[in-house]
């Protein structure tokens, strides 16, 4: 299992088109993903569950993973969230 | 609870422009929903049910995404991948057959109730971007259970005439379908100025005012309606002299827009005279006027997947034919170029044999799918050549990759063209028939093809992603999709200036040419035409007006002797920016 921590850059934060991405990203893993924020965990393969964390520009979220692309999946999220998503405007 | 008195009431700006019609209010759909328990041998079907109505469902969205993806772009479209990945949710999903299988509850039941506890959660939420999501929920959840019941689609292209949209809310796919063709303005009781209604109504200039909370309640089939998206108000039953005024204010509104459209009726013609043909993307006939009202002189692509994909069956030879003419008369003398058909790719029907293949944009599309259904292609060119006997139309071929198809398909054209001779329907003979230069064996020979076409039009979207071998959907790589690499700025050399030594005519009607650093480098390449989105074209021609063509060719032989994409665009980013400071660059 690893983990880690990100902020969220872009504004305005893990919404529709962002945690779209996320999942996107997340489904293309054989390891399980969570996302943590404020003491809640949700499955990070869930378009719903991650948006539900309401996780706003500039707040944190902990990526968790497990399996056997752990390490690969973790750093492609992590990645992801700090590029803002690739997002154009 | 509506008078004639009049009463105004607020909400968001969501969209500018001012709007006086009759109001249509959009009821929200009915779908009656019983709650059965089921036998236990009824749980296994009824699984089975659930799992067909989401496959259906997916099928659905993603036909709709591929219309918004190619009418807005990808951006406008990434909203029906979230709705893809919501019908997909796991928790979603697990919950609904959780209910059927230990439960027994029926599909319809057991999935609007795991939906609608989703959406209510969202609802409570403080953010609207966040909270937005519960439309998305509830538009997702609505088409699952339409599907279940039975129901056939709704569509907006329904409406009779031109009038006032009032509703609760639109749903995304909705929203996705309003047309200024019938929409004069748009009341919503809610949503903000980031909701769907309001994003697809500002990008197709349609006025709108969202978060009215009660305009449902306020207003009735019929009532006149006026819409102030400027200043985020409606007024019902306005009285002659507030008409007078939103009627005087609406001119003032659509002179400013004008004032950019000012340069409409001048030529694009650079300052020292070199004149290029500019002319605007469309896929409805709707747009070729909106394409005319942006200062297009014709239409440069005409896309004609439309046609094929939005109802489950062929369209007829005259069905097309009228489309086509209406469009070749309406922008006449100026040309207009119909693609053939080019499904397959992201773009596939099952009731086409079309469907998703591992590696689609290498697949069984474009000019490929047409010769192979020549029964489809031919009735398709019949169309085509019988509205060239009407105005200035040419036709093109997409994806060619060999000249073994384009005489295939010139064979098939001059034998439709004989077929209509022979029984005297009225046709054009002497329709230009050129391709979409797009991949790139068709720049490699360029030459052969020259021979044999009369003229190319440089699909620059599909150029970049062949030739840099970059899926720009694909969010990992996205960055690579650089339209200013070197290999793209050589790939479009060599084809102007083959083209131009076989004397035909090279234009290019993709993305590239609506973005400011790429029209000058393309100017400067020696393109003949430019056909891009008509919301750009004013931009664009105001730059052409603005620089000379002995300039902008010096800028891009020297950008061709730049050696990486960041170069290039750094390069001419400050070129521009020294000489257009008002032009923003992306």
């Amino acid at each position: 299992m690893v983990e880690r921590t990100v902020r969220i850059v872009n504004d305005p934060g893990l919404h529709l088109r962002s945690a779209s991405s996320f999942v996107k990203t997340a489904a293309r893993f054989k390891s399980d993903v969570w996302v943590m924020k404020d003491g809640i965990e949700v499955n990070g393969k869930s378009i719903l569950g991650v948006i539900s964390l309401v996780a706003e520009y500039g707040s944190s979220i902990t990526i968790r993973a497990k399996g056997d692309d752990e390490e690969q999946a973790i750093a492609s999220l992590a990645t992801l969230v700090e590029n803002r998503f690739y997002e154009r405007e | 609870m509506a008078t004639s008195e009049s009463r105004i009431l607020r909400g968001v700006a969501a969209s500018p422009g001012i709007a006086v019609g009759k109001v249509y209010i959009l009821e929200l759909e009915e779908l009656h929903i019983k709650e059965k328990s089921l036998a236990p041998e009824e749980i296994k079907p009824e699984l089975a049910r659930f799992k067909a109505a989401l496959a259906t469902t997916r099928e659905e969205i993603e036909e709709v995404k591929n219309t918004i993806r190619q009418e807005l772009g990808n951006e406008q479209a990434k909203v029906f991948d979230a709705h893809l990945q919501i019908l997909d949710d796991v928790v979603a999903v697990e919950e609904t057959v959780r209910l059927i299988r230990q439960e027994g509850k029926n599909a319809e039941f057991a999935y609007r109730r795991t939906l609608s506890k989703i959406a209510e959660e969202f609802d409570a939420l403080e953010e609207e971007h966040f909270r937005n999501t519960a439309a998305d929920v509830r538009d997702v959840k609505r088409r699952v259970i339409r599907h279940l019941l039975g129901k056939p689609r709704r569509s907006l292209g329904d409406i009779p005439g031109q009038v006032v949209l009032v509703a609760h809310d639109l749903t995304p796919s909705e929203a996705a379908f309003l047309t200024q063709d019938s929409i004069l303005g748009i009341a919503t009781d809610s949503g903000g100025r980031t909701s769907h209604a309001a994003i697809m109504a500002r990008s197709r200039g349609i006025p709108a005012v969202v978060g009215l909370k009660y305009a449902t309640l306020h207003m009735k089939p019929g009532d006149t309606l006026a819409v102030d998206g400027n200043r985020g108000l409606v007024e019902v039953h306005p009285d002659d002299h507030a008409l007078e005024d939103y009627t005087r204010r609406q001119r003032k509104f659509l002179e400013l827009e004008g004032a950019l459209l000012d340069i409409r009726e001048l030529p694009a013609v650079t300052l020292d005279g070199r004149q290029i043909e500019l002319s605007a993307n469309i896929e409805m006939p709707e747009e070729a006027e909106l394409a005319l009202r942006k200062g297009a002189r014709g239409v440069g692509l005409f896309r004609t997947e439309f046609f094929y994909m939005r109802s489950a069956r062929l369209p007829s030879e005259d069905e097309q034919y009228e489309a086509y003419k209406k469009v070749a008369e309406l922008v006449y003398p100026y040309p207009v170029i119909i693609r053939t058909v080019d499904v397959g790719g992201d773009k596939f029907a099952s009731y086409l044999g079309t469907e998703r293949e591992n590696n689609p944009f290498l697949g069984w599309r474009g000019i490929r799918f047409s010769l192979e259904r020549t029964e489809i292609f031919k009735i398709q060119l019949r169309a085509i050549f019988r509205a060239a006997a009407a105005g200035n139309v040419k036709l093109m071929f997409p994806m060619v990759s060999s000249l073994d198809e384009l005489r295939q398909a010139n064979a098939i054209c001059r034998e439709v063209k004989d077929e209509l001779r022979d029984k005297r329907v009225p046709y054009g003979e002497n329709c230009e028939v050129g391709i979409m230069a797009e991949t790139p064996a068709a720049v490699f020979i360029a030459d052969l093809l020259a021979e044999e076409a009369d003229f190319f039009s440089i699909g620059t979207n599909d150029l970049i992603q062949y030739t840099l071998a970059v899926d720009r959907g694909n969010e990992k790589i996205a960055h690579l999709y650089e339209p200013l690499h070197p290999a793209i700025l050589r790939a479009i050399k060599t084809l102007v200036e083959t083209g131009h030594k076989h004397d035909i005519w090279v234009g290019v009607c993709g993305e590239m040419c609506g973005d400011p650093a790429g029209a000058v480098i393309l100017l400067g390449l020696g393109l003949d035409e430019f056909s891009t989105s008509p919301y750009l074209l004013p931009e664009i021609k105001t730059i052409v007006r603005s620089v000379t063509y002995a300039e902008a060719k010096e800028l891009s032989e020297r950008a061709l002797c730049l050696s990486t994409a960041a170069d290039v665009r750094r390069f001419v980013e400050e070129k521009l920016a020294s000489k257009f400071p008002q032009i923003t660059l992306p």
